[in-house]
């Protein structure tokens, strides 16, 4: 599914969140999304789940304005994407296992290969020993982990990673990074990741779309080091 | 099967507004059953009063047939006469006997001779019985007492509507009331699930499947809550059947048939799973906006 942001604004008030934002985004691409805080980057991933409507301009997804697609559209498109929210956004009465099972519901996920596709993402992610416990037992990068699960269980066309290493020690944050990298070659899935972490960017040697103000300021390939 | 468990999750996050809910729609096919047994006693009770002779005419002793024969003659002389049927002393004893056979102490003491013979006298037209009423009620010499039926039956169908209308509002009132309840209840509920509703959307799920673990929850409060109405009222019923039925003999009053339960559970179960619904799809539109 083709990305492409089309001289896009998002105002807040009198704010711009964003401002005259174009890029495009193939199928298959691993692009990482940078910036200080308050930079714009949450809000591109917002738009592009729709969760957020531009003030102007045009966010296409796999060559269709969403802002043209009917609510059936945006929730079959919804269903494409799978998300790692910064703030994980999990079901707090609900354990790891359950959350991860109603976003396969969601997507009509055959329900005899349910269990198994569970246990197999749990088990990417590391969180064998916690699927039982819900959001609140849960240390911040088991939370994040539980998310990232919960993203890759559908087998997403895209992924969007809003900070995923954020609360990531080292090795997990590069056990989630590598995991993310495998899924892109292997899948030909889409990933983009916002990060502040220079050192996993510029090791990785993808595309970077660095923000600053809501501005795109550079928009480049990464050599990798 | 998925959106089942979601359904029973709701309930048993929130156990007290579950049960406020179900036990006010419970309460509400309580009293729809009882209105509907006590209903189907006072028909029973109207239909024993209409089968009856309209005008009961009990005669003095000391009769003889010729006596008895011309007030006979006289009798179907009027307009609208349907019959005419002479019950003597001994077919009188014979239905004593039959209306109290489950109480001997009743029967043994009586004897035919002081029972009144009398003439059963049932009509077509209704003005006849005015005419027959004021005609014999001065013959003091071999009327001993007329039973104008129709009195009991014009105070027992004003008596019987009353309770109905009566019966009606109180059902209107508190299934309103088990109603308004559940609406809020529902409403209560996706407040208090308004994370989970908003992250299921995030994840792609429709607004279907967003509202349908609440329409399913207003459902099942509508099913439990008519069948356990329904089975309160019946136990109730069980239980008072003995002492409502030696009150009101010989009519039977609550008469444990069971066609008429099982329909009537059977309507109960469809009523309340609809009400249900209708609750919760009125507290999912008005608080689930997409």
């Amino acid at each position: 599914m083709k990305i492409v942001f089309d001289q896009v604004d998002k105002k807040f008030g009198i704010v711009y969140a964003i401002k005259n934002v174009s890029f495009e985004i193939d199928q298959g691409e691993f692009v990482f999304i940078t910036g200080n805080s308050g930079a714009g980057k949450s809000t591109i991933l917002k738009l592009i789940l729709n969760q957020l409507k531009p003030s102007s301009g045009k966010v296409l997804l796999g060559d269709v304005e969403l802002s043209q697609k009917n609510k059936n559209d945006v929730n079959n498109t919804r269903q494409k994407i799978g998300v790692v929210f910064q703030d994980y956004q999990l079901i707090s009465d609900k354990t790891v296992e359950e959350n991860i099972a109603l976003i396969l519901d969601i997507v009509s996920y055959p329900p005899e290969k349910i269990q198994s596709r569970i246990d197999k993402v749990i088990k990417e992610v590391n969180l064998g020993s916690r699927r039982f416990l819900f959001p609140s037992q849960l240390a911040g990068g088991e939370l994040q982990r539980a998310s990232l699960a919960r993203a890759l269980a559908i087998e997403p066309e895209v992924i969007l990673a809003d900070e995923p290493t954020g609360n990531l020690d080292p090795e997990n944050s590069w056990n989630i990074i590598n995991l993310l990298k495998d899924i892109n070659k292997e899948n030909n899935t889409t990933v983009i990741m916002t990060t502040h972490n220079n050192e996993i960017v510029e090791s990785m040697g993808k595309r970077v779309i660095k923000l600053d103000e809501g501005e795109i300021i550079k928009d480049y390939k990464h050599s990798k080091k | 099967m998925s959106q089942l468990k979601t359904t029973w999750h709701h309930i048993r996050r929130s156990p007290f507004q579950s049960l406020i809910a179900a036990i006010t729609i419970l309460l509400s096919f309580f009293f729809i059953s009882i209105f509907a047994i006590v209903n189907s006693g006072l028909s029973t009770v109207l239909k024993y009063f209409e089968t009856k002779p309209e005008v009961t005419l009990f005669l003095k002793d000391g009769l003889d047939d010729t006596a008895i024969g011309n007030i006979q003659k006289d009798l179907q002389t009027y307009n609208g006469i349907k019959e005419v049927s002479y019950v003597s002393k001994n077919k009188a004893l014979e239905i004593y006997k039959e209306q109290n056979k489950s109480n001997p102490l009743l029967t043994e003491m009586v004897t035919a001779s002081i029972l009144p013979a009398s003439f059963e006298i049932t009509v077509s037209d209704p003005e006849v019985l005015e005419q027959i009423y004021q005609n014999y009620s001065t013959k003091t010499d071999i009327i001993d007492e007329i039973i104008y039926q129709k009195d009991v039956i014009d105070a027992l169908l004003n008596w019987t509507n009353v309770t109905r209308k009566i019966g009606f509002i109180i059902i209107i009132i508190i299934t309103s009331i088990s109603f308004i309840t559940m609406v809020t209840i529902i409403g209560m509920k996706i407040t208090n699930r308004k994370d989970e509703i908003k992250i299921s959307r995030l994840l792609g799920a429709s607004n279907f499947y967003v509202k349908k673990p609440f329409l399913l929850e207003g459902i099942i409060y509508g099913l439990f809550g008519s069948i356990f109405g329904f089975v309160f009222a019946f136990l109730l019923a069980l239980i008072s059947q003995k002492p409502i039925n030696d009150f009101f003999q010989p009519v039977i009053f609550i008469d444990l048939n069971v066609t008429f339960y099982l329909i009537l559970l059977a309507i109960e179960i469809f009523v309340g799973a609809f009400l249900g619904f209708i609750a919760s799809w009125i507290g999912v539109k008005r608080y689930i906006k997409y």
